[in-house]
């Protein structure tokens, strides 16, 4: 029943995309936990899976470093969740976040296709 | 922030954290629902989807900043949980870290300030002594022969002891003083506290009449008055000026004359020639930039110089640095002793390591648990860490208190004779140094089983009941841990050993007299109507005929000095009918003058021949008594009653002394030194002593036998001197046996100390080799269930499990004799009538502590035979 692999070090592995994942998410508007993995999992057409024990890391941690806030609803079936929002400093550390990526992307494509070419 | 507020502030966020998994997996399963699937299969899934419950929380707790300090104490509290719950474990791995901690502490605390911590003076590295051979004191005329010629001294002075007898004020009291040149306290670099010191001029005759008090004396017998300055006392009969009070704890000198509590100038002009008589002892600073080695290299140039031009002195002078010399004789007995603290704290730190890594692999399986359940492996190991620290800490703190018990139990057992031993305090640094080692031990041996338990494969774990696979290593491990105990323990007992049977050696010394009832004090007459030419003869009879009409005391005689307990002189002397000797080359004798009476008090057998008599006096012919060494030496196979021998007189018309005794040969002043020539004059025969003002001479030592105690004896001799002549100072009152005790305290304590310390150890390999043999029993008791199952007796395996013990100790006593043969040899000087190599010792050593090893595995060995064969297989 236990799986060993995905819990060796999950936080370190997913930290820079996951929390640019979250972020992105929370432009579409405030957010319960759930929801999130739902979204994530939605966009990317089934492709990515979150996994709750990074989740909730992240989250937390976003919250600690103000780019996500968070207050307690009631959601449609009488259950108290909480649902996180992207604050103002969180929008700037999305358009840190993304920029990075896509310098990251252009990067990576390039060595890739660099080494593909000597070959 | 007050340590409530993140508590508080914490168990908030965890029922938040809570809630708001909750929220999710009910988010997880209406959304399910809402898919078509039934709210059981739906629950099931998201609670499968969600993932271990535990590690989420954990992962989210770690990012909230103050979970660290939580999760620290939460590991403290479960440490301190698990010892309580395993108090055995708890209480020998405390007290075994407590008795390593505590000893080491204690004794580093006495060499620190023994052996490590400067003088209290001024730049004290660079202060040394010269002496004749490193302890014979010098000549006034060769001083100052070197005080003109030696140049790599910046300032070079002496001192002498003196006596004086205080007798302004209520009572007459002898007081230990000295006399010291100018240059002294400027070069020591100590200034009186009140007052000022001594200048060159207060040598000048008719000025030398001043003294500088001690702080001690000052409040004793001036009751710490601030205008003593100026104030008139009278020493010795003479009226002397109170010129300073030194600060207090002022000693000097460190090595000699300790107990010295007033001060006088000494003016060497009138002696200015003399290189006979020999009395001083020279302390020098080194200029700056100059190397004792120079120092060393110039003064036997000048000494060597000098002894051209003066045959017989000036020989063998040593330059020695003053710290060297006033620890010199302790230092190796206190590395010895550093040496066994030091492998009892190793021992120590080997069993806890031992028990700990036993215990880590007994609790491979709750370790498995905690990671099955989610525990990250970073957890698991702090929580390991965590206990060991628990543990580490409890075992420092119970040895800060031991170390400090320890300490107060070491000064009220050490010889008073230790130097230095009023600065002795538990230092902070020491036990802050010690602790550390714990801890590290705590810490090294926790992570490593830790380490080793977090990476175990669960399965495997989980699987094996307990594991016997992966303990393997840690096994061996403890094997070699506890055969090095066994090393270690014998090299201690070794050591122990031999001090115990040099300790024996040095109390089986026939001291040649009786020390058992015998009291012996000093009556000084220096100052005293008493000293008048004439008085002494007749005083001295009256003190000897009230003693002996006290009730209990059998008989009374007296001598100027008393063996062990008293001053020795030491006077060259000649023999009739050999060739005057070369200058400096004369034979020496220990010189006693003895009243009639004194060798029966004593109990010193006069072997052949008869004891001074009351005629014996000035005017008569002149007799003595030698010792039974003396005699064989000097007229081997003949009878030496008769012969003729002088102690005075000029060259060629020696003054010279028939010899109407011999006496057995007794100890002189050190209780171990090897037999050596003494003379016993008739007192009444001696003008200084009886005529004689100086206080150098004007007393006499009083023995008196008794056959109860003698210390009870003491007020009724008190007030038959005080009957005669009030004025009198009494001193040195001292019971003979206390003397003796006293010569032999320092080897007692060193031999007490060794012995408890090697008891420690030994006791620790004990609980070394039974933890492991109950350990390797209880992994066992499958198989040793197996093996009784299958017919084997309890025999069988007893002896199974005693031979693994005894392997252990075995290989550990092995390598121990080798050890122990080398560590001895670093003994040899404090050993006495043995040799560090002495097989007896070895032998019965060894035998004890594989005595020891055996019992030690027998408990476990008859456990194991006593298993239920069908408890054992059903167990896990």
């Amino acid at each position: 029943m236990v799986d060993r692999e995905p819990y060796k070090d999950p936080i370190e592995l997913l930290q820079g995309t996951l929390d640019l994942l979250v972020l992105q998410t929370l432009t579409w508007g405030p957010q319960h936990g759930y929801g999130i993995t739902q979204a994530i999992r939605a966009s990317s057409g089934e492709a990515l899976r979150v996994d709750t024990g990074s989740l909730y890391p992240a989250l937390h941690r976003l919250e600690r470093d103000g780019s996500v806030g968070s207050e307690w609803k009631t959601s449609e079936n009488n259950q108290r969740v909480k649902v996180y929002r992207l604050t103002a400093a969180g929008r700037r550390r999305l358009t840190q976040e993304r920029s990075r990526w896509n310098r990251l992307l252009e990067a990576m494509s390039g060595v890739l296709d660099a080494s593909r070419a000597p070959a | 922030m007050t340590l409530g507020l993140p508590f508080a502030r914490r168990r908030r966020r965890e029922r938040e954290l809570d809630a708001e998994i909750e929220g999710h997996l009910a988010a997880a399963i209406a959304d399910r629902v809402a898919r078509g699937q039934s709210p059981a299969e739906a629950a099931a899934e998201a609670r499968r989807e969600f993932g271990n419950e535990g590690l989420v929380k954990e992962a989210a707790r770690s990012q909230w900043g103050f979970a660290s300090l939580e999760r620290f104490s939460q590991d403290v509290r479960y440490g301190l949980r698990l010892l309580r719950r395993s108090p055995g474990f708890a209480a020998v791995a405390i007290l075994t870290l407590a008795l390593g901690i505590g000893a080491n502490t204690a004794i580093l605390s006495v060499v620190n300030a023994i052996l490590l911590k400067p003088l209290d003076y001024t730049d004290p590295d660079r202060l040394v002594v010269l002496l004749h051979k490193g302890r014979n004191p010098v000549a006034p005329g060769n001083y100052l022969d070197w005080k003109a010629r030696v140049r790599s001294l910046s300032s070079l002075g002496a001192a002498e002891s003196w006596s004086a007898n205080l007798t302004s004020g209520d009572v007459p009291e002898k007081l230990s003083a000295m006399r010291m040149t100018a240059d002294i306290l400027p070069m020591l670099g100590v200034r009186p506290r009140l007052g000022r010191a001594f200048l060159p001029a207060d040598d000048d005759a008719g000025r030398d009449h001043v003294v500088l008090l001690s702080d001690g004396l000052w409040r004793r017998r001036f009751a710490a008055d601030p205008d003593v300055i100026g104030k008139a006392v009278t020493l010795n009969g003479e009226p002397y000026t109170v010129l300073g009070v030194l600060p207090a704890g002022f000693q000097f000198a460190p090595f000699w004359h300790t107990d010295a509590e007033l001060w006088a100038p000494l003016d060497l002009r009138p002696r200015a020639s003399s290189r006979e008589s020999s009395s001083l002892r020279v302390f020098g600073r080194l200029k700056d930039g100059v190397s004792l080695e120079t120092a060393r290299h110039e003064v036997a140039a000048v000494t060597a110089a000098l002894e051209r031009e003066f045959p017989g002195t000036n020989r063998d002078v040593r330059v020695e640095g003053l710290r060297d010399k006033v620890v010199g004789d302790v230092r190796p007995a206190l590395l010895v002793l550093l040496g066994a603290v030091g492998l009892v704290l190793l021992i120590a730190c080997a069993n806890v390591a031992n028990m700990l890594l036993a215990r880590a692999s007994a609790r491979r399986r709750e370790i498995a648990l905690r990671a099955a359940i989610g525990a990250s492996r970073g957890r698991t190991v702090r929580q390991l860490l965590t206990e060991s620290l628990v543990l580490a800490a409890a075992g420092g703190a119970a040895g800060v208190a031991l170390g400090a018990w320890i300490l107060r139990a070491l000064l009220a057992f050490a010889p008073q004779s230790l130097p230095r031993l009023a600065e002795v305090r538990l230092d902070p640094r020491i036990l802050l140094a010690t602790f550390l080692v714990s801890l590290a031990t705590g810490i090294g041996f926790g992570l490593a089983p830790a380490l080793q338990a977090s990476t175990a494969r669960l399965q495997d774990a989980l699987k094996d009941g307990g594991g016997s696979g992966g303990a393997r290593e840690g096994g061996r491990l403890r094997r070699i841990f506890v055969a090095a105990e066994f090393a270690i323990a014998l090299v201690l007992l070794v050591g122990a050993g031999l001090m115990a049977r040099s300790f024996i050696a040095l109390e089986r010394i026939d001291p040649g007299f009786d020390p058992r009832g015998v009291v012996t004090l000093e009556v000084s007459v220096a100052g005293t109507r008493q000293a008048q030419p004439g008085r002494r003869q007749i005083l001295y009879r009256q003190i000897l005929e009230r003693f002996a009409a006290i009730p209990g005391v059998k008989s009374a005689g007296a001598i100027n000095h008393v063996p062990i307990a008293g001053d020795i002189w030491g006077f060259p002397y000649r023999i009739e009918g050999r060739p005057k000797p070369a200058p400096g080359q004369s034979p020496v004798a220990a010189y006693r003058a003895v009243l009639p009476g004194y060798f029966a008090t004593m109990r010193l057998p006069i072997l052949r021949g008869r004891d001074v008599a009351a005629t014996d006096v000035a005017g008569a012919p002149g007799v003595v008594l030698v010792n039974e060494y003396l005699a064989r030496r000097i007229w081997p196979g003949e009878d030496a009653i008769g012969k003729r021998i002088s102690v005075d007189g000029p060259d060629d018309a020696p003054v010279w002394l028939t010899v109407i005794g011999v006496v057995k040969t007794a100890v002189q002043n050190d209780w171990s030194a090897p037999p050596d020539d003494e003379i016993y004059l008739s007192f009444l025969q001696r003008p200084g002593l009886t005529d004689s003002p100086h206080p150098q001479e004007a007393y006499a030592t009083f023995v008196a036998r008794t056959d109860g105690d003698p210390a009870a004896l003491v007020p009724a001799l008190r007030a038959a001197v005080w009957q005669i002549d009030r004025t009198l100072p009494i001193s040195a009152v001292q019971a003979m046996p206390d003397v003796v005790a006293h010569a032999n305290a320092r080897p007692r304590f060193q031999m007490l100390l060794l012995a408890a310390f090697a008891a420690a150890a030994a006791l620790l390999a004990a609980v070394g080799i039974y933890g492991v043999m109950s350990y390797v029993v209880s992994r066992r008791a499958r198989e040793i269930g197996v093996r009784i199952a299958l017919g084997a007796r309890p025999r069988d395996v007893v002896r199974l499990v005693v031979g693994q013990g005894m392997a252990m100790a075995l290989a550990g006593s092995g390598a121990g004799l080798l050890a122990a043969f080398l560590a001895a040899r670093l003994m040899s000087r404090i050993l006495y009538g043995i040799r560090p190599s002495d097989p007896p010792t070895y032998a019965g050593v060894a035998a004890l502590l594989l005595a020891i090893g055996l019992a030690a595995s027998y408990l476990p060995a008859r456990r194991a035979a006593r298993l239920d064969p069908m408890a054992a297989l059903r167990a896990d």
